[in-house]
């Protein structure tokens, strides 16, 4: 048993890996890749809701600030992607600065209310900057990345591309979590006062982590570009950002496997009519109509009766089995 | 331009900045006494307003008389308030202001939801509470129902004032919001006073959402947007303080006004924006407010 | 503990994908085989009200293709996908349709966005796609695949200058939304107006949801202007019209497409009364004249569409119709074993179609085929639009 226990993450990152042998089907593998993108924003957010008991209501601004800063350098300035995917990632790591350095002095509630107010000055800079954006109509002709001379065109391809990076995010983030940053910020989610008076650098560690999630975003961002080739500002709106929240929260605290299961099922449950041939077209609109209603009502009812939401459950499922 | 009209278009804005900050008075002053009785923001008061206009469409379609209707959305809006204190909020019995914040968020979504769901897509108008047309003041014109809004808002503030300040329910709800644990001492029901806040809160966001109605039409998805604004306008003039909060969104207002007379209609929204950035980062107790914000 | 619990799910929850979509692939077919169609429409999120009317539309055309005959025999095999009004859906979706069920040709998508989204994948397939959204960038940023079926700003804007211009006014002030169809039309305004003998004295905007548009018909009142040109298909045309007779601005106001809307008047109300705006004839069948090809088609369409769901269809239900119309004519000229190149040849020789929208005639740089021809002007009389005569 202990072994399994050991052995499960090697196995469920050697599952990942092998998707593109399991299936030859494109879409799927599509599908498969915008959840990639997703956990990749969740990794940030987890670690900043779950372990440094932040609430950011304006990450899709970053993820839109990663999307067009790599647009924009692969389109307008003709530069290499990978050039273009770390101006992403820098960008939105000076953006989540700048915004968290004030807020830092602030508490839980006014750093909610600073990034949606950020998040809808975005969105309006976004339709507004219509010589850098492209405006409402978007901004098209995005090439798919490449690295050296090989271009990831294909479905199979860019599912690597993703999943590797969202791997190499989860063992950062893994890493980060056990080591002692990650006790100052679990002591941060008790009490801020108690981690305070245990000498825990508080403000610092809140800007820093909001700074990486920040970052994840952007880099999700910039891959979204590049794998959908068509950036437009109304997918970086407050709502993409509550979602990505409902994520978070749904997921739970103090791991990361919980919001990332979260954010894997709430993405898949969005093209469920495609992915589940026996469903019925009513049943699957249903479901798809009432999608925000149950991230609403999720939200409440994991901050109401579960806290720790998926995580929590995990946990719970796996002592019953402990001998 | 002549002189005389240059005076007859700023007082055009003023109007119009003064009418929109009414609105925004109504719903800041709903985000402060949420937070005086919890210590918390409550991300659904722009629901409230949404919800307002919303069933007040709903009541005069079923054939309810306007004054009727008006009365009863308003009611409505405050059960539906504190119904959701009670389901969503009381349970958080730490009283845990990160929690809350949640709890409104989700709760926020569940009601704009079923806004959707019950009213449809569609915008809806209500007629406007007298007919008739707009009144001259040097040159501008003031619509009638302009009045109604600052008459209504005038009556909250001060009806409002009187209950604070003169009934034992008030004394209670102020004592709660200072101190609840002494209040508590002091035999106080201090979870009926945050029930209370949450009803007060809704009938007011309810209150700006119908008075304005007539004059934009409503639909499910106005609230978050009035939401940021009242928020914006509650933490200009310093959460927590009534009378602050009125004045900033009287401030507020007549800001995104002028910068739409003056500058560009354009950077009007960003205006409330980059005053809650702003007051935010810079005097998080706001302009108008002396007494701090944090609440540990 | 907690790592093998999720393993496991995970584990689970990607080997049941995998099952599943392995079963996707084993339809037997019987009879001929179907000419497969995609269509990627807004049956949730923002766009469903649009998306809706336009399932319909396809739906019941492809049963009345089918049920007189087909494509030579061979049936129409309609696979509508949901974009919930999301880029990121739209391309899944055109993917799916594109990779997974074979399909020759596209309908849709319901939103400008979402038409945009889908070229990548479009291009890399070779597939024609037929998209009704209105946006002018649509066919204005050209695609030899993609054709659109709304009327365009490209050609309605043209069309009510024209009628300012008729009217009189040669200085008009222009107010015009910050969003989509605003600026969309603001753009080919600016384009147009010179050679329309028109004079912009203003030209204001403002943002969606903006509740007060005070400041904007304040400086349009100084301007001096004799006309409104108001573009904009958002709830803000009710609050501006209500406020400029507030204002004592009394000029006439003329728009486009955006003001053939219920929620317009009602929200209105008596301000709306005299407003006059441009958009497709079909507004009002009886403006072909009884007895032509276009009354007949639209009046035919409008019948069957209100037996089978009890309500007048929509122009978005109109520019679906279309859609199918044009495709199965070009379908009905190359035949159902036709490759998608073929097919895309076959939908730009489209000539002389006719549909709700009017008479489409594609060609090598025309890829919305529609003309000035197609459109009439009404005007808001007692709460309902009439055609000016």
């Amino acid at each position: 048993m202990r072994t399994v226990r050991a052995l499960a993450p090697y196995l469920v990152a050697i599952v990942v890996a092998a998707g593109p042998f399991l299936t030859d089907d494109r879409f799927l593998l599509k599908v498969l890749t915008f959840v990639g993108l997703n956990a990749l924003v969740i990794v940030g957010l987890a670690l900043l809701f779950g372990f440094a008991g932040q609430v950011s209501l304006g990450h899709a601004a970053f993820v839109g600030l990663g999307a067009y800063a790599s647009a924009v350098c692969s389109v307008r300035f003709g530069w290499p992607w990978i050039v273009g995917f770390i101006a992403a990632g820098s960008l939105a790591a000076l953006g989540g600065l700048i915004l968290a350095l004030p807020s830092l002095r602030l508490k839980g509630h006014y750093l909610a209310m600073a990034t949606l107010g950020f998040g809808e000055l975005a969105s309006l800079a976004f339709v507004e900057a219509e010589p850098v954006t492209g405006g409402v109509d978007g901004f098209s002709g995005i090439p798919f990345p490449s690295i050296g001379g090989f271009e990831f065109r294909e479905p199979a391809a860019l599912y690597w591309l993703v999943w590797a990076i969202v791997g190499i995010a989860v063992l950062l983030a893994t890493n980060l979590t056990a080591l002692r940053p990650g006790r100052a910020m679990r002591a941060l989610h008790g009490s801020e006062l108690g981690a305070l008076a245990s000498g825990v650098d508080t403000t610092g560690i809140k800007v820093r982590v909001f700074v990486l999630s920040a970052t994840l975003a952007g880099l999700a961002g910039a891959l979204y570009a590049s794998v959908v080739g068509f950036v437009s500002p109304s997918v970086f709106t407050v709502g993409s950002s509550v979602t990505f929240l409902a994520m978070a929260v749904i997921g739970g605290t103090g791991s990361l496997a919980g919001p990332l299961v979260a954010a894997t099922a709430l993405t898949l449950v969005q093209y469920l009519d495609a992915l589940i041939p026996g469903i019925s077209r009513d049943t699957a609109r249903i479901v798809q109509s009432f999608q925000e209603d149950v991230y609403g009502m999720s939200i409440v009812l994991v901050v109401l009766l579960a806290p720790r939401g998926v995580s929590g459950l995990l946990k719970r499922l796996g002592s019953v089995g402990r001998p | 331009m002549q002189c005389g009209t240059m005076v007859a278009e700023l007082l055009q804005f003023i109007i119009a900045g003064l009418k929109s900050g009414a609105v925004y008075a109504l719903v800041a002053l709903g985000f402060t006494i949420v937070f005086g009785a919890t210590g918390a923001i409550n991300f659904a008061q722009g629901e409230f307003y949404m919800l307002g206009g919303m069933t007040g469409v709903l009541l005069t379609t079923w054939g309810v008389p306007l004054p009727l209707a008006v009365v009863g959305a308003v009611m409505l809006t405050a059960v539906i308030g504190a119904a959701f204190e009670l389901v969503a909020v009381r349970p958080i019995a730490s009283g845990d202001p990160l929690r809350i914040i949640m709890v409104t968020i989700g709760g926020s979504v569940v009601l704009r939801q079923a806004a959707l769901h019950l009213f449809g897509p569609d915008e809806r108008a209500l007629r406007p509470f007298t007919a008739g047309p707009s009144l001259r003041l040097l040159g501008a014109a003031v619509e009638r129902q302009t009045l109604w809004v600052w008459a209504i808002t005038a009556m909250a503030v001060v009806v409002l004032a009187v209950v604070y300040r003169q009934t034992m329910f008030g004394k209670a709800m102020r004592a709660t919001s200072i101190r609840r644990d002494a209040a508590r001492l002091v035999g106080i029901d201090a979870s009926a006073m945050v029930t209370a806040s949450f009803g007060l809160a809704a009938a007011l966001g309810a209150l700006g959402g119908l008075v304005v109605a007539p004059l934009t039409q409503t639909a499910f998805y106005v609230g978050s947007g009035m939401g940021v604004k009242g928020f914006a306008a509650a933490i200009l003039g310093g959460l927590g303080n009534p009378v602050a909060a009125v004045g900033g969104g009287l401030i507020l207002g007549l800001l995104e006004s002028l910068t739409a007379g003056y500058l560009d209609p354009l950077y009007k929204d960003a205006v409330a924006l980059v005053v809650l950035l702003g007051v935010l980062f810079l005097r998080p107790q706001g302009l108008l407010g002396g007494r701090g914000t944090e609440k540990v | 503990m907690e790592r093998l619990s999720v393993s496991l799910v995970f584990v689970l929850l990607v080997a049941m994908l995998f099952g599943c979509a392995g079963g996707t692939k084993d339809a037997a077919d019987e009879g001929p085989k179907p000419v497969k169609i995609g269509a990627v429409l807004s049956l949730t999120g923002t766009y469903a009200g649009l998306g809706e009317a336009e399932k319909r539309a396809l739906e019941l055309e492809v049963d009345r293709i089918n049920a007189s005959g087909g494509i030579a025999g061979a049936p129409i095999e309609l696979i509508i996908e949901d974009d919930g009004t999301d880029e990121a859906k739209a391309v899944a979706a055109a993917a799916k349709l594109i990779e997974q069920d074979g399909v020759v040709a596209l309908i849709g998508a319901s939103g400008t966005g979402q038409t945009m989204a889908m070229r990548g994948d479009v291009k890399r397939a070779g597939v024609p796609q037929i998209s009704l959204a209105g946006g002018t960038v649509v066919t204005g940023e050209f695609d030899p695949l993609v054709f659109q079926t709304p009327w365009s700003n490209r050609i309605v804007v043209p069309f009510v200058l024209e009628a300012i211009n008729r009217a009189g006014h040669t200085k008009v002030a222009l107010l015009s939304d910050s969003g989509g169809y605003g600026k969309d039309g603001r753009a080919v305004i600016m384009e147009n107006v010179a050679s329309a003998g028109i004079e912009l004295v203003a030209d204001e905007t403002f943002n969606p949801g903006d509740t007060d548009l005070t400041a904007q018909l304040t400086r349009i009142k100084a301007s001096g202007a004799q006309a409104v040109l108001l573009w904009t298909a958002g709830k803000e045309a009710a609050v501006a019209v209500k406020s400029a007779r507030e204002l004592g601005l009394d000029q006439p106001f003329f728009g486009g497409s955006g003001q053939a809307r219920v929620e317009f008047i009602e929200g209105a109300g008596e301000a709306a009364e005299g407003f006059i705006f441009g958009t497709g004839k079909s507004l009002v069948p009886a403006n072909w004249g009884e007895g032509s090809v276009q009354f007949e088609t639209v009046s035919d369409f409008a019948t069957r569409f209100e037996t089978a769901y009890g309500e007048q269809p929509d122009i978005f239900a109109g520019h679906a119709f279309d859609a199918l119309t044009i495709l199965a004519d070009a379908l009905d000229r190359v035949g159902p074993d036709a490759s998608p190149q073929e097919l895309r040849d076959a939908i730009e020789a489209t000539n002389g179609v006719v549909g709700f929208g009017g008479t489409f005639t594609f060609s090598k740089t025309d890829h919305n085929g529609l003309t000035t021809d197609d459109l009439a002007l009404y005007t808001v009389e007692s709460g309902k639009w009439v055609p000016v005569k």
